[in-house]
């Protein structure tokens, strides 16, 4: 280690140099751009999306959490699928945007995220990482829905009966933790945005599943995932001249 | 003052870890020992934000942390090492500590030059892109300082930093701690107190939670004359206060 006097140790003696050359500063700007890993296209367009480095380099590192995301999504399809058609009733479907946003927090702790520790002392939330990942993981899922639902008609209940909904969910949760700066608001919006559109599929149609099985609410529900994603880019927006 | 803690206690379950700590700390090298279980990670954690107080007031950099934007403005400002330093194997150095500078909220456009400052200060230079699984437990050590100094922090909390660093790497430190401690306040947790006597211009000696001495190392040398154990002054001192807590 040293004191930050000497950052080049023995690199001053390798030959004569002009008398102002601050040679520890020449060298800490050619490190930097030696050892910098330039950031892949995701993360680049992630960065612009989301206006805060940080946050994006998260979620395209997200080290601990692909094999929990991966068992996650498919121990609750199979669950889904053997739920719904054991009792006609949509059960997981309905419940699916709680549970999977549970599942994700409940990946991200102590024990499972080896730098739980440090993360939880950084200046961007752990809680907004979460919030983000969950959204990246639900939107991309709902687009390949969507493309599928399109090339078949089979994929069109899983789509628009839970993709779209999470994603729906998960934008409200991410617009008001972004607006109020406080991700724990941005949780409780979400999960009463949630139980507020069942109640309301139960008030329309007289029925709890509503929610997920009318088509009507298909529109709304991505229609309200794009207002929200403006609303996370206006309140994050990074002002003209900042560094 | 960049720390002031008023009455803080910490409680798990019937357990309590901090009882009634009250303490204040401006710019400096500030030494917290203690035996193992005295409490000094858990006062620790909650400087750091991590861990909220059972009961007490806490204020850093002049800021209450129990506000979110407040504790965001601190944690932009702090650095800290853990105890058990969590990290991704598959990082490399520098993208450990950037990952971390990243998330401190840095400006982006002084994140590489910063980040190689702060892996030359610990002297990983030649480890940059070495992937961390690769490394040492003394150089793990230095990155895990790399990633709490990145940010050039005004609060910098450190736990056992030493731990696993060789004599000549140790001696080094010292001097970066001073160097730090010159504008920012440097809280070091450490059961070693050579590295308190080397570096600390404070010291406060913590046991089963509560702060039982405070004050410069020279007074807890002179709290140990005629105190028989120990090896070194400072440590017939530590002895001396301590057996004097428990009496």
């Amino acid at each position: 280690m040293t004191g930050g006097d000497d950052l080049t140790g023995g690199y001053r003696g390798a030959g004569p140099v002009p008398g102002d050359v601050d040679l520890d500063r020449v060298w800490l700007g050619v490190a930097a751009q030696v050892w910098r890993r330039q950031p892949g296209p995701a993360e680049r367009a992630a960065t612009r999306l989301l206006r805060s480095p940080g946050l994006a380099r998260a979620l395209v590192t997200t080290p601990s959490l692909l094999l929990g995301w991966v068992i996650a999504t498919v121990v609750i399809l199979l669950t889904g699928v053997g739920v719904t058609l054991g009792t006609g009733t949509p059960w997981v479907a309905l419940l699916a945007p709680g549970v999977a946003a549970a599942g994700i927090a409940y990946a991200y702790g102590p024990g499972i995220d080896p730098a739980w520790e440090l993360s939880q002392s950084m200046a961007v939330s752990d809680r907004m990482v979460l919030l983000v990942r969950a959204l990246a993981v639900f939107g991309l899922n709902a687009a390949l829905g969507l493309a599928a639902s399109a090339a078949s008609g089979a994929a069109a209940a899983v789509t628009f009966g839970w993709l779209v909904p999470m994603t729906a969910v998960c934008a409200l949760a991410l617009a008001a933790a972004t607006v109020t700066r406080s991700p724990n608001v941005g949780v409780a919006a979400g999960s009463a945005g949630w139980v507020i559109a069942i109640l309301a599929g139960q008030a329309a149609e007289g029925r709890f599943t509503a929610a997920i099985t009318d088509s009507l609410f298909v529109l709304p529900y991505l229609a309200f995932a794009a207002g929200c994603a403006a609303v996370v880019l206006f309140a994050t927006r990074i002002p003209r001249g900042t560094p | 003052m960049n720390v002031e803690l008023t009455g803080l206690t910490r409680k798990f379950g019937r357990t309590q870890a901090v009882a009634g700590v009250t303490l204040e700390a401006g710019p400096g090298v500030f030494g917290l020992l203690g035996p193992n279980g005295a409490g000094k990670t858990s006062l620790l954690r909650m400087m750091a934000t991590v861990l909220p107080p059972t009961s007490g007031t806490l204020r850093l950099l002049g800021r209450d942390p129990g506000g979110y934007g407040p504790r965001r403005e601190i944690r932009r400002r702090l650095g800290y090492l853990p105890q058990t330093l969590g990290y991704y194997p598959g990082f490399t150095v520098y993208d450990f500590v950037e990952y971390f500078a990243l998330l401190k909220d840095m400006p982006p456009g002084q994140v590489p030059r910063a980040v190689a400052t702060a892996i030359e200060q610990v002297g990983l230079g030649d480890k940059a892109r070495v992937k961390l699984r690769t490394l040492s437990g003394g150089m793990l050590r230095r990155a895990g300082i790399a990633q709490a100094i990145v940010n050039r922090p005004e609060l910098l909390l450190l736990d056992e930093p030493t731990a696993g660093l060789d004599p000549e790497q140790r001696v080094a430190f010292r001097a970066l701690l001073r160097e730090f401690g010159q504008r920012a306040t440097v809280v070091v947790s450490t059961h070693l107190v050579e590295d308190v006597a080397a570096a600390c211009s404070e010291v406060s000696l913590m046991d089963s939670g509560r702060l039982v001495f405070h004050g410069t190392p020279g007074e807890l040398i002179a709290r140990g004359e005629g105190h028989g154990v120990g090896d070194a002054p400072l440590e017939r001192g530590y002895s001396a206060v301590l057996a004097a807590a428990r009496s």
